[in-house]
């Protein structure tokens, strides 16, 4: 990364060029200050005019650490994880495994804030399911949808272990799962929880694969509240079942595609749709990047989207170029 | 040596686009002042000594006694004087003018020449608290404090004359004012206290002079600080709204504020002794976003070059309607207690007015507000002028005969406030 992709709005906290004198993303005036000089973001201020804890002595405003950030760039697919602009702590995870000359597993996890460890259960669960996954990969006789229950089950597993400490309020670890598996022309997500899944045709398509496990999509599923009226309720973001020792005895739900046009598989937690709801608005987003865009920066296109839209929650984000004519 | 410590009470959360930011900061003042740590100190006592003093009879004798028990407490080495004020101030004690030094053998001179104090003449305390501030400005720097009594209207000078002395001797000594009987103005002495960073209050009877000068003397004698100076950084583009002293009393000292630079103010508080005063204060800063946090303001405390302990004033903005519509306990009682002293002294003023309607709705507010804010001090006070019928909803009746005396308690102590323990401040979640 150069180094002029440090550079970072002080309002919005979008990506700036060293060249922009504004903001692309929210107009305010660009300060072209590098935060690793350890100056201030907000007003420019050299890195001495910044107190020992952190408070601008200009502007007052708080140098934000260095938010909890992952990316990887396998090159035919690519996960990024963001802390967002909020919470104190990442409690997303992905396991993304290019498995040579097999195809592919991604997994996305966001682990529950209400419940203790989060984090930790979060990244079991993700491990845990991508490793059955990238075992299965391997096998031709595997079917690979059983081979998701599996690796789900192994999630669930994971999670039960985390070790946690007892506080009121607080529910036993616990997270959502979606994942993918791609081997030729064999496309199969899993998932538990409001973590999601989009296939993205070159031309423009964007399609849901997942249905969230949750309050929201009960409703309307049932014909009880249209989508609207559920998303002003304030369950709507209760999810239904997860991975966890105190989930629900239901099966994961699993869909299976073969996919017949190149496109992209998008994984993301809900960091990332509730500023895209719709399959439209995440396919206008990435319909928009410049034709050479890969999945990095597709990933990392769409957690800038979601920072500059306001980052309430962990950003977590895994894509992955499909192409039926040529193995991964 | 005193330790100062400063806690802020605030909820630092705004919603988008909230850019005011309120805080009530508690400071302590805690230490034991060894003899030879206190700051060099010098005392004036003013007392009338107009043609009013001699009536009642007692009056006079009961400010001598009262002036003599003020002198007693005046610690060895302290620099002093009396001033008996007239139409022009008169050097008392020493008769030469100037201060001296306190010892067993100044204090009983002090006080032979204070019995000797008899009445006649008018009043004009500027000039009383011009001759004070010459006086003192003779002594070594350190604590100067002056103790006006007063019984009577300022009418020997004019408003003009009393303003300009007043301008003159800011900042050169602080000042406790005592009011006796029902001629002075409420106004006139609480200008002087506020000017002067002191305390104003009433003496509903000569014979309780004496003690409440004791007190006072003592309370000064205590001081352990030279002057102290709330400094408060705000950043850049921000303004500072309000300083305002909530607790023991209210005090406003916004406007009172003297530039260090550009971000910097400093907000005299006078010297203090082992006490705790609460300031709230409002800044408006630039509204961020979602989920930045600023320092909206760094209060500290300074005296002389030290600075003492320092209070961070932050801001945080959210979209959870349940943190940024909490409004602290503490900034809401400080907002409550301005309310009170307002509804009580614009409720008398609508009394001697004869506007009964607005008089009764202000003064009902009063009594809810003592009621709610648990002023009981205030409440007693309010029952003397006011017939309670239902102190929760504010009903009441303006009692017909009122005396006099009441009415001025009501007012001169409607800005004294009460405290509450502060909550423990939230922590950030």
């Amino acid at each position: 990364m150069s180094a002029s992709a440090e550079l970072r709005c002080g309002t919005c906290a979008a990506a700036i060029a060293p060249e922009d004198r504004f903001c692309e993303q929210c107009g305010a005036p660009a300060v072209a200050t590098d935060p690793a000089q350890g100056g201030c973001v907000s007003c420019g201020a050299p890195g001495a005019a910044v107190g020992e804890d952190g408070y601008c002595t200009v502007c007052g405003v708080l140098r934000r650490p260095a938010a909890e950030r992952a990316e990887l760039d396998l090159v035919v697919a690519a996960a990024v994880t963001d802390q967002g602009r909020v919470h104190r702590r990442n409690e997303d995870a992905f396991d993304l495994q290019l498995v040579a000359d097999r195809g592919v597993v991604a997994v996305v996890c966001d682990g529950i804030s209400s419940a203790s460890a989060g984090d930790t259960a979060a990244q079991a669960a993700a491990s845990a399911a991508g490793a059955v996954l990238a075992e299965a990969i391997g096998d031709p006789a595997r079917d690979p949808s059983d081979a998701t229950v599996a690796a789900i089950g192994a999630a669930h597993d994971a999670v039960a272990q985390v070790p946690w400490t007892t506080r009121v309020d607080r529910a036993v670890p616990s997270c959502t799962l979606v994942s993918a598996l791609w081997r030729g022309s064999e496309l199969v997500v899993g998932w538990i929880g409001d973590s999601r899944a989009y296939y993205w045709l070159e031309g423009g398509q964007c399609r849901r694969l997942t249905v969230d496990d949750s309050w929201a999509e009960e409703q309307v599923a049932e014909g009880l509240l249209s989508r609207e009226e559920a998303a002003r309720d304030r369950r709507f973001h209760s999810i239904t079942h997860w991975v966890g020792a105190d989930a629900p005895d239901r099966p994961p739900r699993v869909v299976a595609l073969t996919p017949e046009a190149p496109g992209r598989l998008v994984l993301c937690t809900d960091g990332l749709w509730n500023y895209a709801p719709t399959a439209e608005e995440l396919g206008a987003l990435i319909e928009a990047l410049p034709a050479g865009a890969g999945p990095a920066a597709v990933a990392r296109s769409l957690t800038e989207t979601a920072l500059a839209r306001g980052g309430r929650d962990n950003i977590t984000v895994a894509v992955v170029d499909i192409d039926p004519e040529r193995e991964p | 040596m005193t330790t100062f410590t400063a806690e802020a009470y605030q909820n630092e959360y705004l919603p988008l686009g909230g850019s005011e930011v309120n805080v009530v900061v508690t400071v302590t003042a805690t230490g034991d002042a060894v003899a030879g740590e206190r700051p060099a100190a010098a005392e004036i006592v003013i007392v009338d000594a107009s043609g009013s003093m001699e009536v009642p009879r007692g009056k006079i004798e009961a400010a001598r006694q009262a002036t003599a028990a003020a002198i007693d407490c005046i610690r060895d080495g302290v620099e002093f004087g009396v001033i008996a004020g007239r139409e022009s101030a008169r050097a008392l004690y020493p008769r030469r003018g100037g201060l001296v030094t306190a010892s067993d053998r100044t204090r009983a001179e002090a006080k032979q020449e204070v019995a000797r104090l008899d009445a006649g003449g008018g009043t004009a305390i500027g000039a009383w608290l011009r001759r004070a501030g010459e006086m003192f400005a003779t002594a070594p720097e350190g604590v100067h404090h002056a103790i006006v009594l007063t019984d009577g209207e300022n009418y020997s000078e004019t408003d003009a004359d009393f303003r300009a002395a007043l301008t003159e001797v800011e900042g050169r000594f602080q000042c406790d004012c005592r009011g006796v009987g029902t001629d002075w103005k409420v106004d006139e002495l609480r200008r002087v206290a506020s000017t002067l960073l002191g305390s104003v209050d009433i003496i509903k009877d000569p014979s309780e002079m004496p003690a409440d000068f004791r007190a006072m003397m003592e309370a000064a004698m205590g001081k352990a600080t030279r002057e102290v100076w709330i400094r408060l950084w705000t950043p850049q583009g921000a303004t500072v709204k309000l300083v305002r002293q909530v607790s023991p009393a209210i005090e406003e000292l916004t406007h009172r504020g003297v530039p260090v630079n550009d971000l910097t103010a400093d907000y005299p508080t006078g010297s203090w002794g082992t006490e705790a005063r609460d300031y709230h204060v409002c800044i408006s800063v630039n509204p961020r976003g979602i989920g930045d946090e600023m320092l909206a303001g760094r209060l500290s405390l300074v005296e002389g070059e030290q600075v003492h302990s320092q209070a961070l004033i932050k801001a945080i903005w959210t979209d959870d309607e349940q943190l940024s519509t909490r409004i602290s306990r503490e900034v809401a009682r400080a907002t409550g207690q301005v309310e009170l002293a307002d509804a009580i002294q614009d409720g008398l003023k609508a009394r001697k007015a004869g506007d009964e309607a607005t008089a009764t709705f202000r003064l009902g507010r009063a009594v809810q507000l003592a009621a709610e804010g648990g002023n009981d001090a205030t409440m007693k006070l309010l029952e003397a002028v006011v017939d309670i019928d239902d102190p929760a909803t504010g009903t009441v009746r303006l009692r017909s005969h009122v005396a006099d005396i009441d009415e001025m308690a009501l007012d001169t102590r409607s800005t004294k406030t009460v405290r509450v323990a502060p909550a423990e401040p939230a922590e950030p979640a």
